[in-house]
């Protein structure tokens, strides 16, 4: 077979040297980061800076929850835009859902990465954890919902929404063929497939964003439960959580889609029209979690017991000062200067690139500040503050998480074209007449979704509840293919081949866009 | 055979009206067995002669307590809980089962140090079992915040949950001293490095006490069991017995009026009671 990769879209297929370098350089801190985390196995969870909680203590959650929140929190456009995109028919973002949906996707599995190795027994917890969680804890939640159900779900709708630009990529005989032809599983751009896809993504969209909302929030119920903790414990952490996950995420999305559109000349494709929509998502969702922030601290420091003052007062004179209004400060920029660009009418890249990356160190630093405060200086018996400063191997390790990131991301860049290639957006979806498969996809589709919210249903009664190991086990397996299986029907429902001489494919569909700019 | 876009109406119905069936009857069914998954007695383990289970509880008597130390010491021994050493590395994760909490009011000449010897409080409404992602600790029918340490994950949610900070997190592989490998008590299991342990209220010694009962045919007498701390304190301050016997020594100190328990007001209900003629708290 000729290799024809030159003629993919988008640098697809097309190894250059500057590739290599960038993933040698990211596999060289992936290495470093697997040795500290290596050290850390073998030397015991003590070679961190993490300590009990107590007198003169610690904090036993440190940086890996720190970014384990972050990662999740970048998640979170990647399906909302996207989700919003589908169901408000937002043209102008449309290139940048895909881009959004991988960053998704991505870094959940980096947030499962994070949890894993904050474990002081990983091993078991792989093997435990599917086999007897329990829905009753928060971190069952975290573990069927966000990491299994959303990443899944984020999965799902990364492939069909490009399942289009993989046929039209198949078409080029290159050595991913076998991959385009794979991932697009028959995909002909017929009126009919067009409008499942449109029908099936609707409600894909439309049910991802409870799940979105769930997820996050059972995040935020880890900490706002907890009696125990003040500065946790309150009703505003849900809530807060969703809405910081949105700003971190806007953030690195604005930073994300201002390098791939410089590094891979993507201008004509990704339209300057796209950065007021994120910006304005950044300054508003900035401005309520400021209001929360404000909202919080007046609360406590108007009326709160003396002893969650101790918690207040360690992040405004305290040791925890300089993050705490570095985290003020560039929450403060990623409203204000994305409001400058909306107010002004002008959306300057140095406007919206230092309102990006104020918006996630106001994030890492926010889940920072707010997860170690309450351990160290959080306790309801006034025991003497502890402090936390995190070992050089948490810092290799998360800078590790990071540049597996890159690399996959990268990799993914070179596999599959990250904006649409089938530019015929703006045709409306035809009502196509009905196949004679239809009424079978019908059954089958229904059959999925059923057997999925019954699984789920039945996975969730059968997990175990107070008494330790008396629910059915791997009970929880069952919760999460459930869920799986909810989402997967969106996929029976527009993988199950027409069957029908009526339906005649559209006109040829337009080839692969000429060949752009390497990266 | 379906007619426009959407699903069909009559294979909607169908399958909604099927998903709510096996919905309810999945929720019901459990319910109706006998809900055996919740809180079940099922099995009320350690029961002696007279079948009935126990409500442990402890009193420690401030005012008895001159701050020795001689209970830390002597659960360590018991309970193999491993040794620490000096220095940054072991600064915050010492592992301390009955830990001695001194606290000084007051500013000098006018000082007051107070000294609290804190086990865990072994709460009938605890915090940290709820939190635990695979039951690794649960409450059973004696209401003893009871651990499976096989089972125990690492996560340290149950930690952050505590509000007494009574849960320790065993940071490195524990070691001992090679004096006291000889020394370790066969009746209690060591843990592995990577999971949470605390305090028992010396569990073991209540299995063996009414295993003793069972065997003697008798019923368990109030003073039958006795902790490791209570056993060695020379003031005879500490006190464990039957919050639920009302003629045992734990219950009628419980209800005197010298008595109180931590953070009553979080709602936990420690089991763990404070006899102090003066405290404030």
């Amino acid at each position: 077979m000729t290799d024809r990769s030159s003629q993919l879209p988008y640098g697809v297929g097309r190894l250059g040297v500057g590739f290599w370098l960038f993933m040698a350089a990211m596999a060289g801190v992936f290495g470093v980061g697997v040795y500290a985390y290596a050290h850390e196995l073998q030397a015991g969870p003590g070679s961190s800076g993490m300590r009990n909680l107590g007198d003169d203590a610690g904090a036993a959650w440190g940086m890996y929850i720190v970014f384990y929140v972050f990662f999740v929190g970048v998640s979170f456009p990647g399906i909302t835009l996207a989700a919003l995109i589908r169901l408000m028919r937002i043209r102008v973002l449309e290139p940048i859902a895909r881009l959004a949906e991988l960053l998704a996707v991505i870094s959940l599995l980096l947030a499962g990465l994070a949890v894993v190795a904050d474990l002081g027994r990983p091993m078991d917890g792989l093997i435990l954890l599917p086999k007897f969680a329990r829905p009753m804890s928060p971190f069952f939640g975290t573990f069927t919902l966000v990491i299994a159900g959303y990443f899944f779900a984020s999965f799902v709708y990364l492939y069909l929404t490009s399942r289009r630009d993989m046929a039209a990529c198949a078409k080029v005989p290159s050595r991913l063929r076998w991959l385009h032809r794979l991932w697009a599983a028959g995909y002909r751009d017929t009126p009919g497939e067009r409008s499942r896809h449109d029908h099936a993504t609707f409600w894909l969209a439309l049910l991802i964003i409870p799940l979105l909302i769930t997820a996050h929030s059972t995040l935020g119920f880890v900490f706002g439960i907890q009696v125990g903790r003040p500065g946790w414990f309150g009703t505003l952490q849900a809530p807060a959580f969703v809405v910081l996950a949105g700003v971190s995420g806007v953030g690195f999305s604005i930073l994300l889609v201002a390098l791939l559109r410089k590094v891979m000349h993507l201008e004509h494709v990704i339209s300057e029209r796209v950065f007021p929509w994120l910006g304005n998502f950044l300054w508003v969702l900035s401005a309520i979690y400021i209001y929360f922030m404000i909202s919080e601290w007046l609360t406590v420091s108007y009326a709160g017991r003396e002893i969650a003052k101790d918690v207040e007062h360690s992040l405004t004179l305290g040791p925890y000062a300089v993050p705490f209004y570095i985290t003020i400060g560039t929450l403060a920029a990623a409203f204000v200067l994305p409001l400058i660009g909306f107010l002004t009418r002008r959306w300057s890249m140095w406007l919206l690139i230092p309102a990006g990356i104020c918006a996630n160190v106001a994030a890492v630093l926010k889940r920072y500040v707010l997860v170690v405060s309450s351990q160290t200086h959080g306790s309801l018996l006034g025991e003497t503050p502890g402090s936390y400063a995190p070992a050089w191997g948490e810092y290799a390790v998360i800078a590790g998480l990071f540049a597996l990131g890159a690399m996959l991301y990268a990799a993914f860049l070179k596999a599959f074209p990250i904006v649409p290639v089938v530019g015929h957006d703006d045709e409306p979806i035809e009502k196509a007449a009905p196949d004679r498969a239809h009424g079978r996809r019908l059954v089958l589709f229904w059959a999925t979704l059923t057997a999925g919210i019954v699984l789920a249903t039945a996975g969730f009664q059968l997990s175990p509840g107070d008494v330790p190991r008396a629910g059915v086990p791997y009970a929880p397996v069952l919760f999460i293919v459930g869920v799986m299986l909810m989402f997967l029907s969106a996929i029976v429902y527009e993988l199950v081949p027409a069957k029908d001489a009526a339906e005649l494919p559209a006109a040829d569909p337009p080839a692969a866009d000429q060949p752009q700019g390497e990266s | 055979m379906s007619k426009g876009r959407g699903p069909d109406r009559r294979n909607l119905l169908g399958a909604l009206a099927a998903s709510l069936g096996a919905i309810v009857g999945l929720f019901v069914a459990p319910r109706l067995a006998g809900g055996r998954r919740n809180g079940s007695k099922a099995h009320a383990e350690g029961t002696d002669a007279d079948q009935r289970t126990r409500r442990w509880g402890m009193v420690i008597d401030l005012d008895r307590c001159t701050g020795c130390g001689a209970c830390s010491v002597a659960c360590r021994s018991e309970n193999n809980v491993p040794t620490g050493g000096p220095g940054d590395k072991w600064r915050g994760r010492r592992i301390d089962w009955m830990h001695l909490r001194r606290t000084t009011d007051g500013k000098f000449p006018n000082v007051r140090t107070s000294v609290f010897p804190m086990p865990c409080n072994q709460c009938e409404d605890p915090a940290c079992i709820r939190v635990c992602p695979v039951g690794a600790t649960y409450l059973n029918e004696e209401g003893l915040v009871a651990q499976i340490w096989d089972q125990c994950i690492g996560c340290r949610y149950c930690m952050m949950a505590c509000p007494y900070s009574r849960r320790y997190f065993n940071w490195f592989e524990p070691e001992w001293p090679e004096s006291h490998r000889n020394m370790l008590n066969p009746e209690v299991a060591t843990r592995p490095v990577g999971v949470v342990e605390k305090c028992t209220f010396c569990h073991h010694r209540i299995r063996n006490a009414q295993q003793q009962a069972r065997i003697d045919g008798r019923k368990l007498a109030d003073g039958d069991v006795q902790t490791a701390c209570q056993e060695v304190c020379p003031a005879r301050a500490i006190k464990f017995g039957d919050l639920d016997d009302p003629n045992s020594e734990v219950a009628k100190l419980a209800a005197s009026p010298r008595a109180f328990r931590m953070l009553e007001d979080v709602g936990t209900k420690p089991k763990v009671y404070y006899l102090a003629k003066d405290w404030t708290p």
